[in-house]
């Protein structure tokens, strides 16, 4: 396990919550940021800012310099082949808006099938749900298992000669259960594109593209310690460069004349504007932090936490827990039996634990088990093993103050 | 027990939330709209039966939510059945001034009035949508 004193190394937690220690179990939704991304950050802007590839002077040269060395260590962490393969974006959800569109563009005809899972997050549905409204591409979902996993064959059989991508999630921000590389050996066989969600996967997970052998794969910097604002969109290099723009603008151009223009190469070609330049150095140092603790390690920590909770949660009969394995990385859902996970969510909030209620942007998911909402349990680098025991207490109140 | 928690779910609230009144659909009802709380997804319907003198003979509504939404629905209708629409209006807006905390310059709830009970609502921002989400079904249903 990691050492609590981890904690330290996050400024939130000196704060307390109606005066009780804060334990932050909503890493799923976004995590805590280390001092040293917020210290890294506010140096940016007083010491070395300036707009990036624009200028010549010495402020745009540091500027230049730490975003492209940003752009450096997310190829690193992800294992990508090249630099140009790592595109910055607004955000995890503008990366798959990225890939959507301009796939689209290319690739696709009215009648063209794409495959999505009926437990993606929104964020991977409505970008599919705007292709199929403006020109007619079919969507087909694969369902899932009892555990909350994809279900391989029914997700090979959805597969035609009209099917063009798969877009699934990596690791289900409901479940937190990972989806198995087979997915991609089935895409290869009966080759068509993938893309993988790695909005909790990249936080939890080594990741390591190129063994993945997925086309693209996107995922955010706020949920690996770093910033907001900033996410990231990895593209195997030759696709990348088959694919059209996606935004115009300042950056993205290689000549413009008043008849027209020609594009600049990767990866500016799709970073139009000025770009979350500070972001992506804050995200930059996030990784140095993960990479500092160790991947594997968070991945092993978050494991043993989950295992634990898992445990102590199943031998609750008044506690329902989503997805019937063991093999939950980071991630729990769970209801109390005949209470609202909003009250949940308030009575834990009181007693300094911040989780989340609601449908995690998975409205078709819960509407497949059958319930509005869930609570979510997510687990980080500074959570504890008596965090959890603290978590099960509460949640044995919480139980007897709504049926008394 | 945290005080804020007793604050927001008092006695009345669990009671209203776990065995709501006037649930259902109102028979020949003549107005009615659907309240949908979108960050959690819970949803109410509320159908009111409202006589050509524009008073509420019956409303009643029926929906999927916590105690907090529950409970607040189940006491609006019965504090709006009854009532002409223009009374009704009032309290509407009295009501949103209270989940506001905005209690100085209520017209018509008083801290006697069983809706006082929903005045916890405003130590939980994050849940003020629970508690309104029937009274604005109710607003668009008379007022749209």
């Amino acid at each position: 396990m990691i050492n609590s004193n981890i904690k330290n190394d996050f400024p939130i937690f000196s704060k307390k919550i109606l005066e009780k220690d804060l334990i932050y179990f909503d890493t799923a939704a976004s995590a805590q940021k280390p001092e040293l991304v917020t210290k890294e950050i506010s140096d940016f802007y007083s010491n070395h800012y300036s707009n990036v590839s624009r200028g010549v002077h010495t402020l745009s040269v540091e500027s230049t310099f730490k975003y492209e060395d940003a752009r450096k260590k997310v190829k690193n962490f992800i294992n990508a082949k090249s630099e140009d393969e790592i595109i910055f974006t607004k955000s995890a959800t503008e990366s798959i808006n990225l890939i959507a569109q301009t796939f689209c563009d290319k690739y696709m005809e009215k009648g063209d099938e794409v495959i999505l899972s009926i437990m993606e997050h929104h964020s991977n549905l409505i970008p599919w749900y705007f292709l199929r409204d403006k020109y007619g591409v079919v969507l087909k979902f694969a369902m899932i298992d009892d555990e909350g996993k994809i279900d391989l064959d029914h997700f090979s059989s959805l597969i035609n000669d009209k099917t063009k991508i798969a877009s699934i999630t990596h690791l289900s921000n409901v479940f937190g259960t990972i989806t198995s590389n087979e997915i991609v050996k089935i895409c290869r066989e009966k080759q068509i594109f993938i893309m993988l969600d790695g909005c909790q996967a990249a936080a939890h997970n080594p990741i390591d593209v190129q063994e993945l052998d997925c086309d693209f794969y996107v995922f955010s910097g706020h949920k690996t310690y770093g910033p907001s604002g900033i996410g990231v969109l990895y593209g195997k290099e030759n696709i990348l460069n088959e694919l059209p723009p996606y935004q115009g603008g300042g950056g993205m151009i290689n000549e413009v004349t008043l008849e027209g223009v020609s594009f600049a190469d990767l990866p500016a070609k799709y970073e139009a504007g000025t770009p979350p330049l500070v972001e992506a150095h804050g995200l930059g140092i996030a990784l140095d932090y993960m990479n500092s603790i160790g991947v594997k390690n968070i991945f092993e920590h978050e494991k043993e936490l989950s295992k634990y909770a898992l445990s102590k949660m199943r031998a609750m009969e008044f506690v329902e827990i989503y997805g019937n394995g063991n093999d939950k990385s980071s991630i729990i859902s769970f209801n109390l039996k005949n209470v609202h996970a909003h009250e949940v969510a308030s009575f834990l909030d009181v007693e300094g634990i911040a989780i989340r209620a609601g449908h995690h942007c998975c409205q078709p998911l819960m509407r497949h088990l059958g319930v509005n909402a869930t609570s979510r349990v997510s687990f980080g680098v500074y959570n504890t093993i008596q965090e959890v025991d603290i978590f099960i207490e509460a949640l044995n109140k919480c139980k007897e103050f709504f049926q008394k | 027990m945290n005080d804020l928690i007793k604050e927001l779910y008092q006695e009345i609230i669990l009671d209203h939330g776990q065995t709501p009144r006037n649930f259902g659909e109102c028979e020949n009802h003549n107005k009615s709209a659907k309240g949908h709380n979108p960050l959690c997804g819970d949803t109410v319907k509320v159908t009111l039966l409202v006589d050509e003198n524009n008073f509420i003979k019956d409303i009643k509504f029926q929906g999927e939510g916590c105690a907090i939404s529950i409970a607040s629905a189940s006491l609006m209708t019965e504090k709006l059945k009854n009532k002409s629409l223009t009374e009704a209006n009032i309290i509407f807006d009295d009501f949103t001034n209270l989940i506001k905390g905005q209690t100085d310059n209520l017209k018509v709830i008083t801290e006697e009035d069983s809706l006082y009970a929903l005045k916890g609502v405003t130590a939980f921002p994050m849940r003020v949508k629970c508690a309104t989400m029937s009274w604005h079904a109710y607003n668009s249903a008379v007022n749209d």
